[in-house]
């Protein structure tokens, strides 16, 4: 009835090759190449949220794609912008189109007018964890097939996993079941998150590199450690990013030691309200 | 008319009116859950919809073991719903019990939880299987042939309702609406958990908080999730979060 399982494998076996043929590691570069190329785009970016303030563009395919995640930026507008806003893909199959054009009224024509009529954003997230928004391109109007959307969500989760793990210090694995640690069914995984934010004060994204790093330095599952944070078997305390891990006094080192980099969290205690809103526009 | 009649048809109403500016799919697919074991004399249903990796997701469940037992059955990757998702077509064991059980960690499992027997139907649209429906009964024997055509009316409706009638022409915005169900299931569970946390609780007396707090003041489940995560709402500061039974 339907070809299922082999799309995750499928996407990461692509990224993986991509490095390979330039002798260097994996990294967010090559999902973005990868992403355009399997999606028939005429490129791909990549936009990361810091702090409260719109997605900043990182990484393009190339010049064309890099032109178009600046247009939208500078413009305040595009398909990106909302998917960072909203709870899902933003799939503009026509910019062109009136409706593109209505909801995108100066970027829309102006991305018309550089020969791009397709621009599907999509976000790069699991539930609150909200980090970016992977952007492809194309050239002709017209939607994307079921299995080029279904694609483009799982080139997000692998952007999501190298990302994550950049963040938590450790090298991300491209054994083809990173992909599994944050599909909606690992249920334990996101309880876990969501009660390691609680404890450290971490936004949820941050949360979920900790956990990532903590098992990958414990040398074990993810699932496995999620299910013992939920036991209060272990309780994360961390002392320097990525590494970790003070099994045995509750109070642990402060959590704020984790905060090195300016990045998007608030320190533990802070007032509801003071958190930033990044994570959870979504 | 008889009773029945008149709820089935009530069910389908709500099933498929969703075109409803303040829709929110996982209070809809519970919704389908309830109305599912009222209607059709089952014990227990849950809902499971694959996600872009082709992996079932549980997004809804009317009791507690049917949830704890569809979890395990996603965690064991072997069960009816799995079966249906596959192929596209129902499927029932009548006897959970019996020697020749199709899947042996699942049945065990299952009657643990205090069930009997069960049926799982596909949620199709054309050729494209969303996900399944799995229903549960306490008591053995086969789930009745009207049932079973009357679960699936519903499971059909139910995909229609999903994908909205007014956009059944566009694949991408059943993507767009599974997406958002399955982003919607992340974000209660990290609430859950975040709220463990901060009232002491287990993530399961948690989620009874959140869904009273919820139902007490008209909010979706998945809004107020959203809102403890960023802090917007508190339930740890007092006042303690218990609904005054007289308001």
């Amino acid at each position: 009835m339907r070809v299922e399982q082999p799309r995750s494998a499928r996407v990461w076996t692509a990224v993986g090759e991509c490095a390979r043929r330039e002798g260097v590691p994996v990294s967010l570069r090559h999902v973005v190449v990868t992403c355009a190329g399997a999606l028939e785009g005429i490129g791909a970016g990549l936009s990361l949220l810091r702090d409260s303030s719109p997605p900043e563009p990182v990484l393009a395919s190339g010049q064309a794609a890099e032109a178009l995640e600046e247009l939208q930026f500078t413009l305040g507008q595009g398909p990106g912008l909302d998917a960072a806003a909203g709870r899902g893909p933003v799939l503009a199959d026509d910019l062109a189109g009136p409706g593109a054009q209505r909801l995108w009224p100066a970027f829309a024509p102006a991305a018309a007018d550089r020969g791009v009529r397709g621009m599907f954003a999509f976000p790069v997230a699991a539930g609150a964890a909200l980090i970016g928004v992977l952007d492809v391109y194309r050239s002709q109007p017209g939607p994307l097939t079921a299995d080029e959307l279904a694609q483009g969500l799982v080139f997000a989760d692998v952007a999501l996993v190298l990302i994550l793990d950049e963040r938590g210090g450790i090298t991300a694995s491209l054994d083809g079941s990173a992909y599994a640690a944050i599909g909606a069914h690992r249920v334990q995984v996101h309880q876990a998150t969501g009660m390691v934010a609680a404890q450290l004060g971490l936004s949820m994204s941050d949360a979920l590199a900790a956990l990532r790093a903590y098992a990958y330095v414990d040398g074990r599952s993810l699932a496995d450690l999620a299910a013992d944070v939920l036991a209060r078997r272990v309780r994360l305390g961390v002392g320097e990013r990525g590494r970790s891990c003070d099994l045995t006094d509750p109070d642990g080192p402060a959590a704020g030691e984790m905060r090195d980099d300016g990045n998007d969290s608030p320190k533990p205690g802070a007032q509801p309200g003071g958190r930033d809103g990044e994570e959870t526009r979504g | 008319m008889t009773l029945t009649d008149r709820r089935v048809r009530e069910a389908f109403i709500e099933l498929t009116d969703t075109l409803v500016t303040d829709f929110d799919i996982i209070d809809f697919l519970q919704r389908l859950a309830v109305r599912c074991t009222e209607l059709l004399g089952v014990s227990a249903c849950g809902v499971l919809l694959a996600d872009h990796h082709g992996v079932l997701n549980l997004v809804a469940a009317s009791t507690e073991q049917a949830r704890l037992l569809e979890l395990s059955q996603l965690q064991n990757a072997d069960g009816p719903c799995l079966d249906a998702y596959r192929t596209g077509k129902p499927v029932q064991c009548a006897d959970l019990g019996a020697a020749d059980a199709p899947w042996p960690v699942f049945d065990a499992a299952a009657r643990t939880a205090g069930f009997a027997a069960v049926q799982a139907l596909p949620m199709r649209l054309r050729d494209h299987v969303l996900g399944a429906l799995n229903l549960f009964s306490t008591a053995p024997g086969p789930i009745d042939a009207d049932t079973v055509s009357l679960g699936q009316a519903l499971a059909d409706a139910a995909t229609i309702g999903i994908v909205h009638q007014r956009s059944l022409a566009r694949s991408e915005v059943v993507a767009e609406q599974l997406q958002a169900a399955l982003n919607s299931r992340i974000i209660i569970e990290q609430a859950k958990g975040f709220l463990a946390e901060r009232l002491a609780l287990d993530v399961d007396d948690a989620f009874a908080v959140l869904r009273r707090y919820a139902r007490d003041h008209n909010r979706k489940l998945t809004d107020l999730a959203a809102d403890i995560i960023s802090g917007r709402v508190d339930l740890a500061s007092p006042p303690a979060p218990k609904p005054h039974p007289s308001r």
